[in-house]
């Protein structure tokens, strides 16, 4: 069974402080909360990649290629013939081509943007009933800078501990699918 | 609340921000009521009495066939491109004034683009027919025509409003979270589902900027071909002084123009009426007097170009429309758009000026009945010369055609009240991004999952 540490900070440096000491504790790798973006995030804990262009460019590629032949098939099933000009003429379906890659693109930036930030998650239905799975704290939407980490219980106190040290403001447990 | 933006504390912007929402006075319904019902009576009903005995109860007749219905279009498709094209343009370059009010621009844009795409469906006369516009089977086997600039219009509007909704919804994801936590009944629901569960994870933030930045890199030259495509719509017929190549960038640069406008007045209403003074202060509308003293220059020199090949050309078709704009029938309407638009706001070279609120809003009103003008210039003048004298022809828009236009104003109005009721007008976390960071002070251990 998983239990969940969180400190809360008041600053960002104090936090991002904590999180690089857990993770030398050999704690495991924290979870920031943060109402803003903490700058330096990365050298702390490491460099993180997504594969959100990964989705733009197949979306992109995918709305250039399906545009292009929307209108090119469009045109030989239909065909219209004006005065021996090509059935298929570039430049008007170059415009075409252009406007679906963009949204295409732009589809699916957004679907690599929920599947990489693994939105919506269950805080979604909060509504309904409270995610025990995910450790979350309203201040730190506000003005407070969190960090949680999940541990066996024999590492409970040591994380406080660390947390302590690194000046946490107030330090919050649970455990996962606790009710 | 006194003081620079510097000297607040997050807590603070959250609370102002929340307050916008969930505090609702009188004068806030009156206004509602008041741009609801002109909605119906101005442009609902209208549009239904020209439903029901035709396209006739509008001017429009040979050779006018197209009025003050497009000219309304091009105008709200005109004053969507500050919104997000500048949105993105300051995002990418980094510029943190632009945090306090993009998002108030941006919901001008999407409100615009709605508006734009309403003034179509008026226009068409048969509405219900509008599906014809897009390719999909059917059992009459037809298909759009591709190479018409009606279609890439058809393709870049739906792009762009595309584009630009889910453009505000990534950017709202974090404050709609925040105010999540801080309201109760159908609005908690209502926040939780548009959070999708947000909690401000490091990696949510990471993912955040990045899908963030790939939009806007997306959207720039979206916006910019959304408006080159609409002016293909009158550069592609031959029509005197419409069969331009300079049409392009002339719409592109009076879109940018008249949105930024929009952007001053609608950046006046928030911090007047919606008490934002601390976050929209004088810098932004220095800056944004800045931007548009360059942008009336620009505009200047095209009409300037516009001017001189029509007169160097020697081709009687365009001289005589020419002439006509300038000294004909419509001629006290083109001095009024160059008197708004390309003399006055030569006032902003005077930091004085741009730094005072009620002198800015005067101009940005100004500068888009200025460009309403030009809108209407380019579509009735234009098709009031043509080649042949047997051709030409006088338009005035009937009452119906006037009244739908004032509609559109109380439309747009009262889409962006609804607006600031349900999204965060001001970026919260965004300019909490621009303030000192919070010193420590110890916190009650309660609320959250973990209480």
């Amino acid at each position: 069974m998983t239990h969940f540490v969180v400190g809360l900070f008041g600053d960002p440096e104090s936090a991002l402080s904590a999180a690089g000491s857990i993770q030398s504790a050999d704690l495991g790798t924290p979870e920031l909360m943060s109402p803003v973006p903490i700058e330096g995030v990365e050298e702390v804990l490491g460099e993180k990649r997504s594969v959100i262009k990964r989705f733009s460019l197949f979306g992109a590629i995918f709305g250039g290629v399906s545009g292009f032949l929307l209108a090119a098939i469009t045109a030989v099933l239909y065909a219209h013939p004006v005065g021996g000009r090509p059935i298929i003429t570039f430049p008007p379906y170059l415009i075409i081509t252009y406007e679906l890659t963009i949204l295409f693109g732009i589809i699916f930036t957004v679907i690599g943007f929920f599947v990489s930030a693994r939105l919506p998650n269950g805080l979604w239905t909060s509504f309904w009933k409270q995610d025990e799975n995910r450790p979350y704290v309203p201040e730190a939407a506000v003005d407070k800078f969190a960090v949680s980490i999940g541990c066996g219980v024999d590492d409970v106190q040591r994380a406080e501990t660390i947390l302590r040290i690194a000046g946490a403001e107030a330090i919050r447990d649970g455990t996962e699918g606790a009710s | 609340m006194q003081g620079e933006p510097n000297q607040l504390k997050y807590t603070d912007i959250h609370e102002d921000v929340v307050r916008s929402i969930v505090e609702t006075g009188p004068n806030y319904y009156v206004a509602l009521a008041t741009a609801f019902a002109l909605t119906l009576i101005c442009f609902f009903f209208p549009w239904f009495y020209q439903l029901y005995y035709g396209i006739g109860a509008a001017g429009m007749n040979h050779p006018n066939v197209w009025g003050t219905y497009l000219a309304s279009f091009i105008f709200w498709i005109g004053l969507s491109h500050s919104g997000t094209l500048l949105s993105c343009v300051l995002h990418i370059t980094n510029s943190s004034w632009r945090k306090a009010m993009y998002r108030s621009a941006e919901a001008m844009t999407l409100f615009s683009l709605v508006v734009a795409a309403m003034m179509v469906m008026v226009h068409v006369g048969r509405p219900w027919f509008i599906h014809w516009t897009l390719p999909y089977p059917n059992q009459m086997e037809m298909w759009p025509n591709f190479r018409s600039p009606l279609l890439f219009d058809v393709m870049a509007i739906t792009t762009y409003i595309t584009g630009s909704t889910v453009f505000i919804y990534m950017g709202s994801i974090p404050d709609f979270a925040a105010v999540r936590d801080r309201t109760r009944g159908w609005r908690n629901t209502m926040y939780s589902l548009l959070s999708l569960g947000w909690r401000g994870t490091d990696t949510e933030w990471h993912r955040l900027h990045w899908a963030y930045t790939f939009l806007a890199v997306l959207i720039i030259p979206l916006a910019v071909s959304v408006h080159s495509i609409v002016s293909w719509d009158f550069a592609m017929s031959i029509v005197p002084a419409l069969h331009q190549t300079i049409f392009a960038p002339y719409f592109v640069v009076g879109a940018i123009y008249s949105g930024t406008a929009g952007i001053v007045t609608v950046m006046f209403v928030l911090r007047k009426f919606m008490d934002f003074g601390e976050y929209i202060t004088e810098l932004h509308f220095d800056n944004l007097g800045k931007l548009l003293l360059v942008l009336s220059l620009l505009w200047s020199y095209i009409n300037i170009v516009e001017v001189f090949t029509g007169f160097y050309s020697g081709a009687s078709g365009e001289t005589e429309a020419l002439r006509y704009r300038l000294f004909g029938f419509y001629a006290p309407l083109y001095w009024e758009m160059i008197t708004f638009c390309a003399f006055l706001p030569l006032l902003c070279a005077f930091k004085r000026f741009r730094t005072s609120f009620v002198p800015m809003l005067y101009l940005s009103i100004a500068i888009n009945i200025g460009m309403y003008t030009e809108r209407f210039l380019i579509v009735a003048t234009s098709l009031s010369r043509q080649y042949l004298p047997d051709a030409w022809g006088l338009y005035v828009p009937s009452a119906v055609e006037i009244s739908i236009l004032v509609g559109t104003l109380a439309l747009f109005t009262t889409l962006f009240l609804l607006f600031v009721k349900i999204f965060p007008s001001v970026s919260m976390y965004e300019v909490k991004e621009t303030m000192n960071t919070p010193k420590k002070i110890p916190v009650a251990a309660s609320g959250g999952s973990l209480a």
